[in-house]
């Protein structure tokens, strides 16, 4: 497959970019931190009304039949702009365990409603530190599931999930009955919660090897969409820096002409470039065999280039670069939550170097 | 199959008939002086094979194909470890500097064709103890002298001098004007009387860079290749030419399989050192950046074949390449503890990890250094400011020693 985006992919770069610089401010998404169970309307209507939700789901249930290609490009732009929900990773994780793990029922009953947006969905496979538990911390009797999944991004608004139970199995649930706590984050946007079941009926998707061999190809198909929205908040950073840099001045001259700032901003933008070409091979190796390799480096770089990014960003900017106001902490918040919702470095160094030795689980 | 992927195909197969005389293997052993004649031998078959200058032009002995053509051959002709570093300054820029602004158009004609068939090399004479990055700045001078020119001075790091029957260089003809503003580009012959060439040894113990001496060496007019005063612009586009050089995320040192193999080799605390959480984190964060580079890579020759122009992102290469090389190169020696102390000056940097990292250091400097890298790719692609530079518009002959 090329890794070249045509001209349609280009497009949607430009359309998503267009919409989305058009839609979301820094201005909304402040409040949005010091208020749980709040997310970024605005962000979310304009995702269902650009069909963005739709975009890689197949046509037969009202999605657009496009890939991981696209959405990523749209990840991306949403990245830069700081998109102030997490569903359109989490549904779209959530939407693809269906698809591919689902009965043609589920699939009818589930995937129409996600695909337009009207339904989101969300995983739910963490015990603690670990995004792939061997011992789930949610136990599956018969048809019913019991525990606490904790942390869940986008849980607070769910209306169903994918949760990886005791088994294992890969289980899917209906959340209308369930109750849920906010968890007081320092990044409120993404509408984390813990999940607590008492009994719920759950209906089974996959179990034993196949359940965890699964759930890691979704964690994977996620933390590719996520790898591109972290290097577009990357790119942004960078060229907030790159600005502020040639604006603001010391001892006479732009603060870009001292070496210690100009190569940092060239540092990330080697970080950046690195990053987005992981991204672009990941989206492109979807369905291949080395899927899961490709989408651990895009996630390593695309982690270390937005947190590096966030980090020297606001270093370049001095005093002004800490306040409030001027929210360069919610891409500091936002590197950091996105470096830890679809599983942190260590977990994907691990998978990557497995699968290079050879001797992957 | 496309054009491109039977050129491909061609070219796998004819490297592949030339590992038995050519190969690491082949090489194992032999002098520099012996490495040197088969190095020549290795470019003149290279050369009837229709496989050297693949993108210059037909009438001057080349194949008069694509720059994507060259570095599909390139990145074959790299996985057999050919003597052709000899030549790589040579072809790579005084040769198609020559072809661009040699006046003479019978005698270009004569040295590129030698030059292709490995009979000749050439050597790029920029550098000088006053100063290599400061590629302006330097001090070696040429003065008028009946119809022609007299060079006085020194430069140095001359790769391959010691080989070379021919060199371009650069040198002041007037320090009365702004630095950039005196500079002359001529060519020079390596064997003229006045030239003494005195090779260096370098930190890993080969001396393929060179001292020239200039004492009272006489050029006719005719070696000119620029305006008088002219020199700067065409020393500038020497180094533009190769913009797209055959690239290695690896930083021309080894393969990231053979860290691996190393680490599972290998026992740290009892068990074996893959199973190490530091050692995982820099196989993974390796792989990660090497990935990124391939892909950069990949991508930039697609973009070729569309006949679009790729991106700035491929001067990343060597900046990024090199430095993890450098560093990974250390880990694996520190995984080898006391059995990492066995040096062979001879093996090669891309598959002995002493070798690598004792001569990574030359990779961060030569070709631009990473602080060069850093300032082109901030003020070039970013649009930073450039550097305070005090000696800016001053004449060269008042700016402060
Ligand atoms: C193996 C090898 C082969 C070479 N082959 C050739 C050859 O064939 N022909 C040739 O002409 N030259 C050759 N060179 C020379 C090479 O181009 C120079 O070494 C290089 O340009 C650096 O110049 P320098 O050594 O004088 O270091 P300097 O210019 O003195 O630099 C010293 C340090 O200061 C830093 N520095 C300098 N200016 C700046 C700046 N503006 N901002 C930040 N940092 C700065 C440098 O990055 C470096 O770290 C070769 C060098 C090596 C090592």
């Amino acid at each position: 497959m090329s890794i070249l985006y045509d001209e349609g992919q280009q497009a949607i770069a430009t359309e998503s970019r267009r919409a989305l610089e058009a839609r979301v401010s820094k201005d909304e998404l402040l409040p949005l931190l010091q208020t749980q169970g709040v997310y970024h309307q605005p962000f979310w209507a304009t995702a269902k009304e650009q069909g963005w939700t739709a975009l890689a789901l197949p046509e037969a249930y009202g999605g657009l039949a496009l890939g991981l290609i696209e959405l990523g490009l749209i990840a991306h732009q949403a990245g830069r702009t700081l998109s102030g929900a997490p569903f359109l990773t989490s549904s779209f994780g959530a939407a693809k365990a269906i698809e591919l793990y689902g009965s043609d029922e589920q699939k009818a009953r589930w995937l129409p409603d996600l695909a337009s947006g009207e339904t989101i969905g969300a995983i739910a496979f963490a015990a603690g530190p670990d995004p792939l538990p061997a011992e789930p911390t949610v136990t599956l009797t018969g048809d019913r599931l019991t525990g606490i999944a904790g942390a869940v991004s986008g849980g607070l608004f769910a209306d169903v999930a994918v949760v990886l139970a005791s088994g294992p199995s890969l289980v899917l649930v209906d959340l209308s009955g369930v109750e849920r706590a906010a968890i007081d984050s320092f990044d409120n946007s993404r509408c984390i919660a813990d999940l607590s079941f008492a009994d719920t009926p759950a209906e089974t998707l996959a179990t034993g090897d196949a359940a965890r061999a699964a759930a890691l190809h979704i964690l994977a198909l996620q933390a590719v969409v996520t790898a591109h929205e972290q290097t577009g908040g990357a790119e942004a950073l960078m060229e907030v820096a790159r600005t502020y840099a040639v604006t603001r001045k010391a001892f006479g001259q732009p603060i870009g002409a001292f070496q210690s700032i100009k190569h940092r901003i060239a540092e990330l933008y080697g970080l950046v470039e690195l990053a987005r070409a992981n991204c672009i091979h990941a989206a492109s190796r979807e369905g291949q065999a080395d899927f899961i390799t490709a989408a651990a480096a895009a996630r390593l770089s695309a982690t270390e280039a937005y947190d590096t990014a966030a980090r020297d960003c606001v270093q370049i900017h001095g005093g002004i670069g800490v306040t409030w106001e001027i929210g360069l902490h919610l891409h500091m918040r936002r590197a950091r939550s996105l470096a830890l919702e679809q599983g942190s470095s260590f977990f994907w160094e691990d998978v990557l170097v497995d699968r290079l030795a050879g001797d992957e689980a | 199959m496309s054009d491109l992927e039977a050129w491909r195909a061609k070219a796998v197969a004819w490297c592949e008939s030339m590992v038995p005389t050519f190969g690491k293997a082949a090489r194992k052993g032999l002098s520099v002086e012996d490495d040197l004649a088969l190095g020549r031998r290795y470019q003149k078959a290279k050369f009837d094979a229709g496989f050297a200058g693949i993108n210059w032009p037909t009438d001057l002995g080349g194949q008069g194909l694509g720059h994507i053509e060259k570095i599909t051959f390139e990145a074959e002709e790299m996985k057999h470890g050919f003597p052709n570093v000899y030549f790589g300054i040579s072809l790579g820029m005084p040769v198609p500097v020559l072809m661009q602004f040699g006046p003479d158009r019978d005698f270009v004609k004569e040295r590129v064709l030698k030059a292709l068939q490995g009979e000749e090399i050439w050597c790029q004479l920029f550098s000088e103890p006053s100063g290599g990055t400061d590629l302006a700045g330097l001090r070696t001078r040429a003065e008028t002298d009946g119809n022609g020119w007299k060079i006085n001075g020194q430069k140095v790091w001359t790769s391959w001098a010691q080989y070379s029957d021919y060199g371009v260089i650069v040198v002041r003809t007037d320090p009365t004007v702004a630095k950039h503003k005196g500079l002359t580009y001529f060519w020079v012959d390596m064997k003229a009387p006045g030239v003494t060439v005195r090779p260096i040894k370098l930190a890993g113990g080969d001396s393929h860079v060179n001292e020239v001496f200039f004492d009272d060496v006489k050029i006719s007019d005719d070696h000119r290749m620029s305006p008088v005063g002219g020199g700067f612009a065409v020393a500038l586009a020497t180094l533009m030419i190769e913009r797209y050089v055959a690239t290695d995320s690896a930083g021309f040192g080894p393969h990231l399989d053979l860290f691996v193999d190393l680490a599972k080799e290998v026992r740290l605390n009892g068990k074996p050192a893959i199973e190490d959480g530091r050692i995982r984190q820099q196989i993974a964060r390796n792989y990660a950046m090497r990935a990124g580079l391939d892909s950069i890579n990949v991508r930039a020759r697609r973009m070729m074949e569309a006949g679009m122009t790729p991106g700035p992102e491929g001067s990343l290469n060597k900046l990024v390449a090199v430095r993890s090389r450098q560093k990974l190169s250390e880990l694996a020696l520190d995984l080898q503890g006391a059995g990492g102390f066995a040096f062979d000056e001879h093996a090669s940097p891309k598959d002995d990890w002493a070798s690598s990292w004792i001569n990574a250091p030359t990779g961060r400097i030569a070709g631009g250094s990473d602080e060069t890298l850093l300032n082109t790719i901030a003020e070039r692609i970013l649009g930073l400011p450039q550097d305070h530079r005090p000696d800016k518009g001053i004449p060269f002959n008042q700016i402060p020693a």
